[in-house]
């Protein structure tokens, strides 16, 4: 079987297991749907009606085959603190996720790329240990954390942005990017330290290989060699970090959109968890992980692309 | 060996070291209620000589609940670190050992548990089972576990392909004689590297958790939820949000560095391009 064909049919086997993990969590652990809807003290008689209307009498595999069925129908239910069709509702706030993660990866590789690269070049100076100090520094603080320093600075202090709320970007493009921002650099800052030190080892890799010795006696300048024959060649695993990084993106959107009341994926995530809305907590549990493993997929097919060595090994 | 006192080395030491020596002497230097008691009228004062941290919006005074949060913080996260590590490091050994279809089976497993989020993992976890100490503890233990079964089954891997694995096999070692004697004491290292790393990932779950009302419940301190009830008060007293932030940072920071001094110190390899 091809490259491919193995990894799409991988892909499969594990998103039904994901189905399996995800539908185990919510309903083998102690404390059923029922009482996490109505609580431990309720009447045992609603509790028992209420177990029946959810279907929670019938054995797990015949719950779960009717959960499975239901999904592959595109009928995830419907929320019960939403009361909205969950579909609807996942459909909404992935667009607005969308745009948040992709602008924290951007902003993460912006600040990332330049300082790896100018740790590198100044291996063991003052210049590398300031970089690193400021990655480690990056990775050291809870995002939550420094969602609020931007609050305050940039919401409170100076006023120049919102300090929450969420605007769609296909209605108004420039809204979005506002509402958008400070979250973004928020998630952007924690990503940041991981990206940069990868630029930076990689740089390291790729300076002391034998070509850029050529380079450097053919007389390339420094510029010359550094952008256009070593970040060439050190870029490409920064990238795949970048993407494999998304699932760890769409953990912390969870904390950060709460704090920045920005009505996405995580957020709803967040109200399904609190009040304790099975459907919905099964539901968007599920994409998220979806959404992770298709990322890494892609970021696979996208690598064998780039450099074909990866295939043959 | 490298050396372990680098200006590097010290820092990371330090930070740990302070962190720890709070985080355990807290239950007895600070007096129960003194953390626990509401003073209305000493509410949101900025830090003095009588109130070195100044107090939250309680009252309460901020350096002996940063302290009491600290062993909070470090009950846990330690706990779960242990637990993960019992969950994942037989799951690891016996793929990277028996490899084959055991090797297949499991990692499968931790591939799909690897699909969620660990932050998911734990958020789902500690809902489904309600927010407590303890399940906060389990909550971030099975979230972790899958990575360290990873990491274990990739230096299984390693070692068991040494030629004195095989030399203990020929002898007519068993392969339980020889995962403990033989694999285990050679993993050892990455191990305490990851597992220093993972406690200052615990310490950012635990906070994470807490700041999201699905970890440690009040009124016990906790740094997550400190900064979750100074968010209102963020205009009037900064410093109910910045207290426990640096405690937070600091910390996390101490034992970044620390993991990193030791795999320069355990693992000369990785340091080439570390």
């Amino acid at each position: 079987m091809s490259y491919l064909g193995r990894r799409i049919l991988l892909f499969l086997v594990t998103l039904l297991l994901i189905t399996a993990t995800t539908f185990l969590i919510t309903n083998v652990l102690p404390g059923d749907a029922a009482i996490m809807i109505l609580g431990t003290r309720s009447n045992p008689v609603t509790l028992a009606a209420l177990r029946v209307k959810l279907g929670l009498d019938q054995p797990l595999v015949a719950q779960y085959w009717h959960w499975i069925s239901h999904l592959l129908h595109g009928n995830l239910g419907d929320s019960l603190v939403f009361k909205e069709p969950i579909a609807e509702l996942l459909g909404q706030k992935i667009v607005a996720s969308s745009l948040l993660v992709v602008m924290s990866l951007l902003l993460a590789l912006i600040m990332a790329v330049p300082l790896g690269v100018w740790s590198a070049l100044h291996r063991e100076r003052w210049q590398d240990v300031a970089g690193s100090g400021l990655a480690l520094a990056g990775i050291s603080l809870p995002d939550f954390f420094w969602g609020i320093v931007l609050i305050l600075l940039f919401a409170r202090w100076l006023d120049w942005l919102p300090s929450s709320g969420y605007a769609s970007p296909l209605d108004n493009f420039p809204a979005a990017l506002k509402y958008s921002l400070l979250p973004a650099i928020t998630l952007a800052l924690s990503l940041m330290a991981h990206l940069m030190r990868m630029t930076r080892s990689a740089m390291l890799e790729v300076l002391s290989q034998d070509f850029i010795r050529v380079c450097r006696a053919k007389g390339l300048g420094q510029g010359a060699i550094v952008v256009r024959h070593a970040l060439r060649n050190a870029i490409t695993p920064v990238l795949t970090v970048a993407g494999l990084q998304i699932g760890y993106l769409f953990g912390s959107i969870v904390v950060v959109e709460s704090l920045f009341n920005y009505t996405g994926m995580g957020w709803l995530t967040y109200q399904a968890l609190l009040n304790r809305d099975l459907p919905l907590i099964q539901a968007t549990v599920l994409m998220i992980a979806a959404v992770v493993m298709l990322t890494n997929l892609a970021v696979d097919v996208i690598y064998t692309i780039v450099d074909p060595r990866v295939r043959l090994s | 060996m490298r050396p372990f006192l680098t200006p590097k080395g010290v820092i990371g030491i330090g930070l740990v070291a302070l962190f720890a020596g709070v985080a355990i002497a807290a239950p007895f230097l600070v007096p129960a209620d003194y953390a626990t008691r509401i003073n209305i009228l000493e509410r949101l004062q900025p830090p003095s000589f009588q109130h070195l941290f100044g107090t939250d919006q309680l009252g309460r005074a901020l350096l002996w609940r940063v302290m009491l949060g600290a062993h909070t913080s470090l009950v846990i996260a330690v706990a779960a670190v242990v637990l993960s590590i019992v969950i994942g490091l037989p799951i690891g050994l016996a793929a990277g050992y028996y490899g084959r279809w055991i090797d297949q089976v499991l990692m499968r497993i931790v591939e799909t548990l690897l699909s969620f989020p660990a932050l998911v993992l734990a958020l789902t976890i500690s809902a489904v089972l309600g927010p407590s100490q303890n399940n906060t503890i389990l909550a971030i233990g099975i979230a972790f576990s899958p990575y360290l079964a990873r990491i274990v089954r990739g230096e299984t891997l390693r070692v068991s392909a040494l030629p004195y694995i095989e030399a203990a096999r020929s002898q007519g070692a068993t392969d339980r004689r020889i995962i403990l004697l033989h694999v285990l004491p050679n993993i050892m290292a990455p191990l305490i590297v990851q597992a220093t790393i993972s406690v200052a990932f615990a310490i950012l779950a635990e906070a994470a958790l807490s700041f999201l009302g699905l970890g440690t419940q009040p009124p016990t301190p906790s740094w997550g939820l400190m900064i979750q009830s100074a968010r209102d008060y963020l205009d009037l007293a900064p410093w109910t949000a910045l207290v426990p932030g640096f405690a937070i940072a600091g910390t996390v920071l101490g034992l970044n560095i620390l993991g990193d001094v030791l795999r320069d110190v355990l693992d000369p390899s990785m340091a080439l391009t570390g």
